[in-house]
Formats: structure tokens, sequence, C-alpha cells
């Protein structure tokens, strides 16, 4: 260990007045100078800007000082920006020290200018002592594995996998379902190019089965998982599917026609029956019947007539290793609780998704409308179901919160839906109740427009006081509704309609285990949370681990593809180097303190990243993660967190505190 | 220069940008051609971006430095495409470099000449609200920092070249070239302009001066804005009763314009909140059709900006005129309990422009559009970065209207279509 | 000792985690929440590497107060946030048996987001320290040695 000194050079940014509207830089600058250690002192408009990255690279490279400090925004910001500067001017990026006086001082001292000027030469001068004893700290290389990971095979996941193929990349895809597709399988045909959803599946389908580099877990989960940014490895229970032949619908109807047909079917919404052993559709992927362990009665084995069945439910291990790991695990539909607006009490209340399914040609009534055996003469769809809820009006989720996001995609797909309706039944009276029709998409605005045109009436409603809805009672429709529209006077409208459908949005589907596993943040609406909103949209904290589709976000299918395409972009930009680097914030010991007690390696129990070797404590580098409860139990302080040593911290709390007379 | 590129892109925008950077990190070599004299597009000129508010520049920047930075990345600016033509599995392309008058690499960037030059002239850097030099730098984080001379303006009366640090930086007689390279994809990311102000005849936003367009007020809003405050043009007094009219120049199929641009609803509620922090006694009202704030935490940002006690308010503005002392008279069409044709005043308005293609005519790489103008995806649903030519892909605004996310989400995911589609070409036939 | 309403301005240390507090002091200034000024950030990656030593090295460095701003039930080290409780229990102990005055120490958890609670937890530790003699005074009350 060097315990030289280095020379600090400081550079104070006005950042075009967050800063110096507020600091006095200039007196920071100069009461900065005079301290011990510091070589030079400067300041500038924009830090970050080229000229003040050269300011920097000149002083280095005029070998006028060892290390830098940046007094400027948060070192979330600009940090790449400043060690890229040490980088080009050959200095070692570890030997830089950020002072956020903009955050922490300029915007949350505003209105006292000299108690900000103060706290910030403090808070320099403090960045200056751990400057002063800054190492320079070298990367840990990681060989990369070249293989994506990417977890749930909806159009997101399939779309990633793609890409990553395409490109020349192994991938391994992981799928929860005995099939592929995710949701937009149930989707019959999709806005705004009315292609058929199942064609935009089978061709991304046909590309990734065909494609070598591609291994496929089906009926799989995750159930544990670790390493880091180039090598993680990924442990699968792959659950056996119960059928080894390949069948059509109709085989697989003749194989299987005396088992009951009493399960609920998910893929219609539970709007149909289906057995135990089963497909989703004619022409899923793959068209091998799946057997559904947990609904499977073991009399049911000797219903079956077919060869190719083998009912042992076994489950395999498969331990996968990749350089990233893509989730996409995609989106539940919102399920209304039981009662709100009339769902699950009254029969002609539906959701969309239970709609779509309806009118899908092979869907649970071959695309006839009919609802509770009654043909259907008018509908009415409510906006934002589960979605833009407002607390104190709508019951809360589990967890205690309301869904307070909007799932931009329904008021679109409602549209799409309510427009088909009517050009298939002109007679029939569809209304609309919503807030705000959100329909914001490249050729989604003109599903408005021809629902104007359909004469589809709309009635927009107060979020604070929704429709209520009821059973008519013996009137001639069947629901009755009840709601104050704010597009005329705001007057209760009472509407009798033969079917509602509830516009629902979407929720994340349960990860948790995922999230577990890999310490996934999450926001506040549930859905995976993105390292940067603005900046870095497919990346989580995580580094290593993107995000593509619904698992982030309410999206359509045009916004999830482009998600996943920039997921495997960012995965790419890991698995075609052949190194990766991995910051250097780990444990170190100093041999020459070490005396060997041991109580390093009981405290690092969970983590178990040291062991000891003839006597000395040894760090294993690739698993060690910096956290330091090694360092506080080491009784001689032989282990320091690298870049982030007692030693610093001390120093930098010495200098923090100066005396006011100094200050002046 | 280096004349052969794996990539080209053209724009350098937050998409551009992001498509650079992408591409060159899995070490390809890139070249980026930007028309205007600095890299870094719309979102530079921005105050403060939503949902998070944070601050344009400081977030624009390290994306900028980023491009510059990179090794494999090469920048032009103050050029365009002349010519693009495919040559087997090549692009042979001619690019049209407008001089500078400016050294770009000797210029040291430190604004002696701005200070020099007697010439003012409205700055389009803030959309003419404020002014500039004749010679001056782009803004105050451009890159690269290097002054620009703009002959329109220049009287060569030799003031710059007096006080210019570097000997022989600013020549007078520099001359535009064309330079020729090849190329083996490319991506369109050439971004979008706003509806023109005067698109709507009723609207007079020509004639009146306190009708301001919404980049005017982002610059307005900038920490190192014109004004240094909310100023209305007319008289340099302060706004206390701002409208602000959405859908000016989108949903509005009389203006040929019947989609949504997404962006204006956002950025109206933005601004709106950005001024009642700066105004706090100021009224602030948002005449709207339907509030669209469908992205990730936007319509919480939409439920904060009400509990701000900003005013929403239902209606259609059929007509804006001017009232006494420069303020301004809207005739609307309320929706709703005080329904009906009302006139309102206020003293200074922004009109929410929607987003067209950049000027029309500007398909340098003969890309198929769409009927609303913007380059066509071929594949919109599954692959939207894929354009009707095999090689070239598009991202961002080129291809609609977007916001910065959905922009750096297509910067990416153009990137990875452009470098798998590289994979796949025969490199021999490359050679050849 | 006497607890007396004074009207010096302590000085507080925030021990803020990089994953979880620091962003919400970041936040804090986002918003533009103006609060006490004499409160002073160190990033660190989790506190619980700090011995009990350290701590008190702080208070006789002239810091009146320590907040441990950590990640709580976010804490993405395993462990770290068992043991640092832990360690500030004991903390407890030692203060009390040399006359320190335990509101001088906080454990408290700051989310990313967590702005409001950042600037409530320093107000009210000013404010509790404010009736606290400073420390150089309270140390000087005790017998020397204290680390
Ligand atoms: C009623 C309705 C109509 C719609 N209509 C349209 C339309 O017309 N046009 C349009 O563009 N969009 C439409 N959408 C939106 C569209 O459905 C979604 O954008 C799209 O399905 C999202 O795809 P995804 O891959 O992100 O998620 P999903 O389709 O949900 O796929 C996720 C996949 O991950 C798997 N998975 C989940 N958890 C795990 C796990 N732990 N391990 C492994 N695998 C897992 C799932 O089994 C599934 O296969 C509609 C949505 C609704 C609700
Ligand atoms: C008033 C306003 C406020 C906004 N606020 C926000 C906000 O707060 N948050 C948010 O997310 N979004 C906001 N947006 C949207 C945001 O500005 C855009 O999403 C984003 O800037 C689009 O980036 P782009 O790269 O696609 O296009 P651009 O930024 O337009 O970049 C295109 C680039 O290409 C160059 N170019 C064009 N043609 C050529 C050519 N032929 N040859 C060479 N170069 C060419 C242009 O000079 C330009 O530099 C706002 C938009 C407006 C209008
Ligand atoms: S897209 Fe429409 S229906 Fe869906 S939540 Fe948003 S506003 Fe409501
Ligand atoms: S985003 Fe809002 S203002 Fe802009 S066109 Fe769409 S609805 Fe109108």
């Amino acid at each position: 260990m060097t315990k030289e000194k280095k020379r600090v050079g400081v550079y104070i940014c006005h950042c075009g007045g967050n800063i110096s509207d507020v600091v006095d830089v200039e007196a920071v600058r100069a009461y900065i100078e005079k301290l011990d250690g510091v070589a030079v002192a400067r300041k500038n408009m924009f830090m970050c800007s080229s000229d003040g990255q050269k300011m920097i690279e000149q002083d280095l490279k005029d070998g006028l000082i060892d290390s830098v400090v940046v007094a400027s925004c948060t070192p979330k910001l600009h940090q790449g920006t400043f060690r890229g500067a040490l980088s080009r001017a050959g200095q070692n990026i570890y030997l830089l020290e950020q002072s956020n006086i903009r955050e922490q001082v300029s915007w949350t001292h505003t209105h006292d200018h000299a108690a900000a000027t103060n706290k910030a030469k403090q808070l320099v001068a403090a960045a200056a002592a751990k400057a002063e004893m800054l190492e320079p700290l070298e990367p840990i290389k990681v060989k990369t594995v070249p293989c994506g990971i990417v977890i749930g095979g909806g159009i997101a996941g399939l779309r990633a996998v793609r890409d990553l193929s395409k490109w020349g990349m192994n991938v391994v895809l992981v799928e929860k379902s005995p099939f592929l597709g995710g949701r937009t399988a149930q989707l019959d045909h999709v806005f705004p190019t009315k292609e058929k959803a199942r064609d935009l599946l089978d061709k991304l389908i046909k590309e990734v089965i065909a494609d070598p580099k591609v291994t496929i877990y089906l009926n799989s989960q995750v159930i544990d998982g670790g390493g880091s940014l180039g090598d993680f490895f990924v442990k699968i229970e792959q659950t056996f599917r119960g059928c080894t032949e390949k069948y059509d619908l109709k085989e697989l109807e003749d194989a299987i026609k005396d088992l009951p047909k009493d399960i609920k079917n998910e893929f219609d919404y539970g709007l149909s029956y289906r057995k135990s052993i089963w497909m989703p559709y004619e022409g899923c992927w793959p068209s091998i019947p799946a057997v559904d362990w947990e609904n499977f009665q073991p009399e049911d084995a000797d219903k079956v007539n077919g060869s190719g069945f083998e009912f042992q439910p076994n489950k395999e291990i498969i331990e996968v290793r990749g350089g990233s790991i893509i989730l996409a695990t995609g989106f539940d539909p919102y399920q209304p609780a039981q009662g709100e607006y009339g769902y699950g009490t009254i029969p002609e209340v539906i959701t969309l998704p239970q709609l779509v399914r309806l009118m899908a040609d092979d869907g649970p009534s071959n695309g006839r409308l009919e609802i509770n055996e009654h043909p259907v003469r008018s509908v009415a769809f409510i906006h934002c179901v589960g979605s833009r809820q407002v607390e104190g009006i709508n019951n809360p989720q589990p967890d205690g919160k309301v869904n307070n996001y909007c799932s931009r995609a329904c008021c679109t797909a409602t549209l799409q839906a309510a427009n088909e309706l009517k050009e298939r039944y002109p007679d029939l009276h569809v209304f609309d109740l919503y807030q705000d029709i959100r329909t914001y998409g490249h050729g989604h605005e003109e599903y408005y427009q021809q629902a104007s045109k359909n004469q589809i009436l709309f009635l927009r409603y107060d979020p604070l006081n929704p429709a209520t809805v009821r059973p008519s009672n013996g009137r001639e429709t069947a629901v009755s509704i009840t709601v104050k529209d704010l597009l005329t006077q705001g007057e209760e409208m009472e509407l009798g309609v033969d079917l509602v459908v509830l516009s629902v949005g979407m929720m994340p589907r349960n990860i948790e285990q995922i999230i577990d596993i890999f310490k996934l943040p999450q926001g506040a609406d549930r859905f995976l949370q993105e390292v940067h909103p603005k900046l870095r949209p497919v990346e989580l904290a995580v580094e290593g681990i993107m995000l593509a589709g619904t698992c982030q976000g309410p999206m359509d299918i045009t916004e999830a593809t482009a998600a996943a395409s920039a997921a495997a972009a960012k995965s790419m930009n890991i698995l075609s180097q052949e190194y990766v680097y991995l910051n250097p914030y780990i444990a170190r010991v100093d041999e020459d303190l070490c005396t060997g007690t041991g109580l390093c390696i009981e405290e690092c129990s969970e983590v178990n990243a040291i062991r000891l070797e003839n006597g000395k404590a040894v760090i294993n580098k690739t698993i060690c993660n910096g956290c330091g409860m090694c360092v506080a139990v080491c009784p001689n302080d032989a282990i320091n967190i690298q870049g982030w040593t007692i030693p610093q911290y001390k120093n930098m709390v010495s200098k923090m505190l100066i005396p006011a007379q100094e200050l002046a | 220069m280096e004349s052969n590129f794996d990539a080209l892109i053209i724009g350098a925008g937050i998409s551009g940008m992001q498509t650079a950077n992408d591409l060159a990190d899995q070490g390809l070599k890139v070249l980026v051609v930007e028309k205007e004299p600095s890299i870094g597009g719309a979102m530079i000129l921005l105050s403060k971006v939503f949902p998070t508010l944070d601050c344009a520049s400081c977030i624009t920047t390290p994306k900028m430095s980023a491009v510059k930075n990179h090794d494999n990345i090469t920048i032009m600016t103050l050029s365009h495409i002349k010519s693009f033509k495919r040559e087997g599995m090549l692009f042979k392309v001619v690019i049209h470099k407008e001089p500078r008058y400016v050294d770009e690499v000797a210029c040291t960037g430190c604004g002696k000449c701005e200070y020099a030059c007697p010439v003012l002239r409205s700055d389009p850097f803030d959309f003419n609200l404020g002014v500039t030099k004749a010679i001056h730098l782009p803004f105050k984080n451009a890159i690269p920092l290097a002054a620009v001379l703009d002959m329109d303006y220049c009287i060569q009366c030799g003031a710059c070249t007096r006080v210019c640090p570097v000997p022989d930086c600013i020549n007078y007689l520099d001359e535009p070239e064309d330079i020729q390279i090849t190329v083996r994809t490319a991506i369109q990311c050439t971004g979008f302009d706003l509806t023109p102000m005067n698109a709507k005849a009723e609207y007079h936003a020509e004639d009146l001066e306190n009708v301001i367009s919404p980049m005017q007020m982002e610059r307005l809003l900038a920490p190192h804005g014109p004004y240094g405050g909310i100023l209305r043009p007319s008289d340099g007094n302060l706004a206390d009763s701002i409208a602000f009219i959405q859908c000016a120049g989108s949903r509005d199929e009389t203006l040929g314009i019947p989609y949504c641009s997404r962006v204006c609803c956002m950025y109206a509620i933005k601004q709106a909140m950005l001024l009642s922090g700066i105004l706090p006694l100021a009224d602030i009202t948002i005449y709207y059709m339907d509030i669209r704030t469908f992205g990730k935490g936007h319509d919480q940002f939409y439920q904060n900006a009400k509990a701000m006690g900003i005013n929403f308010i239902k209606a259609k503005v059929a007509q804006i005129n001017a009232a006494e002392n420069g303020n301004i008279k809207l005739r609307i069409e309320e929706i709703g309990q005080n329904g009906g044709l009302r006139e309102v005043e206020h003293d200074l308005c922004v009109l929410s422009l929607g987003m067209v293609p950049k000027n029309t005519g500007n398909n340098p790489l003969h890309l198929a559009i769409g009927e609303d103008g913007f380059v066509a995806s071929i594949n919109p649903k599954t692959s939207p970065t894929l354009t009707s030519e095999s090689g070239v892909f598009v991202a961002g605004t080129a291809s609609g209207p977007k916001d910065i996310v959905d922009s750096i989400i297509e910067g990416s995911a153009a990137a990875m279509q452009a470098s798998a589609y590289l994979q796949n070409l025969n490199i021999s036939e490359v050679v050849q | 000792m006497t607890k007396v309403e004074s009207s010096y301005t302590p000085n507080i240390l925030l021990l803020s985690t990089i994953d979880c507090a620091y962003p919400g002091a970041d936040w804090a200034g986002q918003m533009h929440m103006d609060h006490y000024v004499q409160a002073f950030n160190l990033r660190v990656p989790s506190p619980a590497m700090f011995p009990e030593e350290f701590y008190f090295y702080c208070f006789e460095q002239g810091f009146d107060g320590i907040l441990i701003m950590s990640c709580g039930a976010e804490c993405p080290y395993p462990g770290a946030y068992d043991r640092l409780a832990k360690r500030v229990d004991h903390l407890y102990k030692m203060m009390k048996e040399r006359n320190l005055e335990t509101d001088r120490l906080r454990l408290t958890a700051i989310c990313t987001v967590c702005a409001q609670a950042y600037v409530k937890e320093i107000e009210d530790m000013a404010g509790n320290l404010k009736t606290l003699p400073p420390i150089k005074k309270a140390l000087g009350d005790i017998p020397q040695g204290v680390n």
C-alpha cells in the first residue's frame, strides 16, 4: 500500500448558475486552494463540458496533480464523464472523488447563500481529504460467457432471443408455461396494423426454433441464480410435459376424449373449460400437448387412448450460464375485485381480454357474441378499470396501494373492440365510459375517429365519482349503469345494457422468486424499475440484467418489441466483448496486519467470500460484494474496502468541520 | 479522415447519439453526420425533462461527451447527405459539409470572437428570443465546442480575427466540401419539427407577440435562458396568467395532421409545473381535449400538477385574438358543467404544437414514407426500426412522435438490428 | 447533565448508503427542498463497515450527532442490515457507559425517493441536538480515554 499522499486538483462547477447562483464559487475555490495537499483549484461554467474536462486532462498531463476532486452535481450523473477525462489523460480512473454541491447544497439551501457557501467549502475540503488518500485500482476482469439468457417467451422475449441469435450469439430461453407466445397469442388481430397476432408470433417463433444457437426450456421455472455481469448462472427446474409425441389438435381430441372437461381454461380467461391434457389453440408452438399436473388426477391416466404419454411429473434441474440476462416476464390483466362494477356477481359483466377471446374466431363461442345465453343488443365499455385509480375512491390492492398509473394499451384496444362490434352488428348500441381517450400511438387516433363515425356514444365520467353497475332486475336489459356524464351538463344518466365490458389495465406478473434471487428493484407500481427512467430505460440497477416488454410497465406490442431489441443491444454490448470489467470496490487484506483470527470469515457467512490460507484471510474477488461487514470486526484493522477505506473516511471527517473563523 | 465506416448515422439528437454509442460499444466504426453546428438535437434545448424533472442539459451532455470521446465514433457537423447509393453490399455516400469559417479542431471555444463581433442578430438556439453575434459559440456546452460564423450576417470587419488567440483559426474564405465515404449500414435519426406556428390561421400566432411556441417556453424556463426569467416577449413584464393550448397542430384533420403527437400533454404539464414554481402567484390554465399522460410515471405527474393548483379545462379553443395591453383573448368552447362558448383573457399563451417530420423533402436515404409523412416501418409491430431499404434503419422521432425514453429505446433497438444485419453480411462480397 | 435549550448550530454527520439514502438526498435536492444546513453526507456502500470506534472518532471530531441513513430492508448486501442494527444497539450501550446521550445517534432507513423522510430526519435530529449541549462540551464532561 502506498502511503504517499496524492497532489490533488480541485475543480468547481458553476453548472450554468445552478450552483453559482447560490454558492459563491470563487470563495470556495480561494479557500480550497490554500489547503494542504491541494495543488490546484479551478472553476468552470460547466465542468462536464469538453472544455471543463480538458482542464482536468491538461493539469494531469502537465504533471501538476495526481488525483482529482470535481465539485459539481451528484456523482450519479457525471462520474463516467469525469473518469473519462482521467483516463484520457492516462491516469487511473479511481483517482477521482466527487463533491455534490448542487443537489445537496445549492438546491437545498437556496435561501442562505452564506451558509450554503460554507457548507460547500466543508464538503469540498472533505473530498480533497479523501482524494489525497486515493489509490489507483484495477477493475476485476471477468471472461464473458458468450450466451444470453432470456426469461419469458412472450412477444418481447421472442424478439430479444431472435435479435441475439441473428447476431450469432448463443441464447437460452426460459419459459414458464408449456407453450411460447405469452399474452399476444390470446389476441385476435392487433391494432393498428390489423395483422393476426398469431401471424406475428408464428413468424418470430419459426425463426427462433430454426436457429441452432437457441436452446428453449419450456415448462420451466427459475429456482436459483447468481453471478455477476459477464458471468451469471441460472438454475432452472423443468417439469416434464407428459407427452413425447407431436399431435395436432384433432388427434389430441381423440386421445383424450374420455377425460372430463372441467378445468377453467385460462387461455380464454375462464370463459371456457378444458381438460387436464391440453393445447391452447391450433398451431400453437410446440403443437405437443402438455399435462396440467396440478389438475391431473391419477385416474385420468387410464382414460387416455393415445400412445406417447408418460404420466410422471418428473422434474429436472438444469444450470445454464450466460453473460447477460433479459427479463421478459410480461403482464397479467388486472383482475377486478369481486363485485367491482358488478364483476363476478353479474354474469353480464366481463373484462376486455375476455371480450377479445369471445370475439376471436376460435374463441369460446366461435366468434358469436353471446353472454349468459342471451344475444347482446347493447354494450357499455368502462375504461380505466384497475388503472388510474384514486386513493380513497378505489379499493387498494393487497399491498395497500392503488394502481395510479395508466395502462396505455387499453384505450386503443377498447376502441378497436368497440368498432369491430359495431361493424359486425350494426344495430348494436355501444356506449363508452371514459376519462380521457388515450389513442396516442401511430395509427391509434384513427380508431377514435372511426368510433365517432360508428356512432359509438361517449360519456365522460369523473374518477372521483365513478359509474355504478347493478343488475336491472326484470327490465329489458340485463344490467343498468348509473353515471354522471361530464360531456354534457353533468347529468346523471341511467343506461340499460346487455353487456358491460371492463377495460382492465395491466399488472406485472408475479415473479417474486426471481426478484428475490437477483435482488431486483421494483417501482411503486410494482413493475420492475429501470436504473434511470430517461437515460437507461432497459437496464436494471443490477448490472448485466436487462428489461424487455411489459414486465417493466404497460406497453403495446410495438413498444414491447422495441424495448426487447434495445435490451438485446445492451446485452450485445456485453456479450460481444471477450471480457467485462467489474468494479474493484471489494475487500482487501493487509497481510502485514492480518493475524488470521478468522472473525471476518464468520462475518461473511452469507456471501462466503473469505477463506483462510496459510494463516491469512484471502478474498474471493468475483464473489465479494464489498459490503464491508468484515471491516468492522477485524481487531487488527487489517481489512478495508478498496476505494472506501476507514482511514479515508476518518481523514474526511477530520477535515470537514472547519472552525468558523477559517471559513470566513 | 477515414473513408470506410461500418455504420452511418444521420442526425445526432438523442436517438442518433444512442444508436452511435451502442454500435460503437460493440466495436463497430461509426460516422455521425449532423447538419447543425453541434450535436445534441432538440433535447439539449429543453429546460427540464418530464417526468423526472432532471435538468435537460445535465443529462444530455454526458451522452454528447460519450459520443465525442468514443474511439469508434467520428462526428461531422454542419453536414448533410448529398447522395446515397447502394453498391453491392455497400452504400456509397457523398456528404456535403458547409463551411464553418472556423477551424473546428484548433478553436478553443474561448468565445473572444463572439465578444468582439459588432453584429448582433437573433439567436437561433433560443428560438430567436435572445440575441447572439454573427460569429458565436452554438451554445455553452456545444460539441464540438467551436465557434461558427454565419456569413449571412458577417460584415467581414476583421474584429474576430484580431482577437482570436489561435493563428489562422478564423477563415472568411472557407469553402463547402463534398466528401465521399462508404458504409455498410445506415440509420436515419433526423428527428422532428414542430407544427408551424401559423398552421391554424384562426390563432393569429404570427401577429400576437405573446403567443409563443413551446420551444420558446422551454428556453424561457432553461436555467441560462435568454431573459433569465419568464417575461412576456412584448413588454418584458412578468406573466401572471398563462394559457396552454393543447393539440394546437395535432389531432386536426383540417391540417392534415390527424395523429396525436404524444409529448405535448406532458411537456405542457411539465412547463406549467415549472412555471408555478417560478411564479407561485401566476394563474396557469391548460385547455385540452384529452389529457394523454400514458407513459411510465406520467399519470402520477399529471395528478401532481392538479394538486399543485394548475387548472385543467376541457375545451376547444376556436380563436385567439389580441386584447388590450398585449394580452390575449381566447374564444373557447368548454365541454361540461360550465359548457358553452365564452371568452377568456390571459397575458401569455403557449401553443402546444405537435410534431411533424423534419422539413418535408428531408429524405436523404430515399426511404418509403408513411401517410403521415414520417419514415415508414415495414414491420411496425415486431421490428419497428426496419425501413423499406434493407440495411437501412430508422430511430427516434424520424419515424413518428415520441418522447426521449421512447427515442432512446428505438436508438438502441436500431443499433441491435443494424449490428445483427452486419453480422449476416457476406464479408467476401463486401471486400470486392 | 442538565438538558438546556441552546442556540448553537449542531453538526450532523450523515452516513448515507450509495444505493438508497444518497439518491434519496439527491431527490430532495431535485425537488429543491430547503432544509437544515449543517448536515453532511458521507457516501458509503454499507454503514455495516464502520466499527464502533469510528463513531466515537466522529464525535470527537466535533459531530454533535450521527444519522445512519441505511437502506433498511432494501439493503442489497445480505446480512448487512442486521449486523448494523446490532452494532447500533451495542453503540447505545457504550454511549450510556460514557455518559453520552443516545439521541446523538440514530439508525434510519431512507429509500431512493424518500426525500420527505430524509429532510424530516435531519430536521428532527437538529431539533433534538439543540436540546443537548454541544458535543465538545459533552465529551469534556467525561473522563479521558474514550476510545
Ligand atoms: C385486451 C388487450 C388487447 C390488446 N391488444 C393489443 C393490440 O391490438 N395491439 C398491440 O400492440 N398490443 C395489444 N395489447 C398489448 C399486448 O398484449 C402486450 O403488449 C404484449 O402481449 C406484451 O408482451 P410481453 O412479451 O411483454 O408479455 P407477455 O405476453 O405477458 O409474455 C410474458 C411471457 O413470460 C412468461 N413468464 C412469466 N413469468 C415467468 C417466469 N417466472 N419464468 C419464465 N417465464 C415467465 C409468460 O408465461 C409469458 O409467456 C393488448 C393487451 C390487452 C390486455
Ligand atoms: C417543447 C418540447 C418539450 C419537450 N419536452 C420533453 C420532455 O420533457 N421529456 C421528454 O421525454 N421529451 C420531451 N420532448 C420530446 C423530445 O424533444 C424528443 O423526443 C426528442 O428530442 C427526439 O429526439 P430525436 O433524436 O428523435 O430527434 P431530434 O432531437 O430532432 O434530433 C434530430 C437531429 O437530426 C439532425 N438532422 C435532421 N435532418 C438532418 C439531415 N438531413 N442531415 C443531418 N442531420 C439532420 C437535426 O439537426 C437534429 O440534431 C419535448 C418536445 C418538445 C417539442
Ligand atoms: S389507456 Fe385509456 S383506459 Fe387504459 S388506463 Fe389509460 S386512459 Fe384508462
Ligand atoms: S399529446 Fe395531448 S396535446 Fe399532444 S396531440 Fe396528443 S392529446 Fe393533443
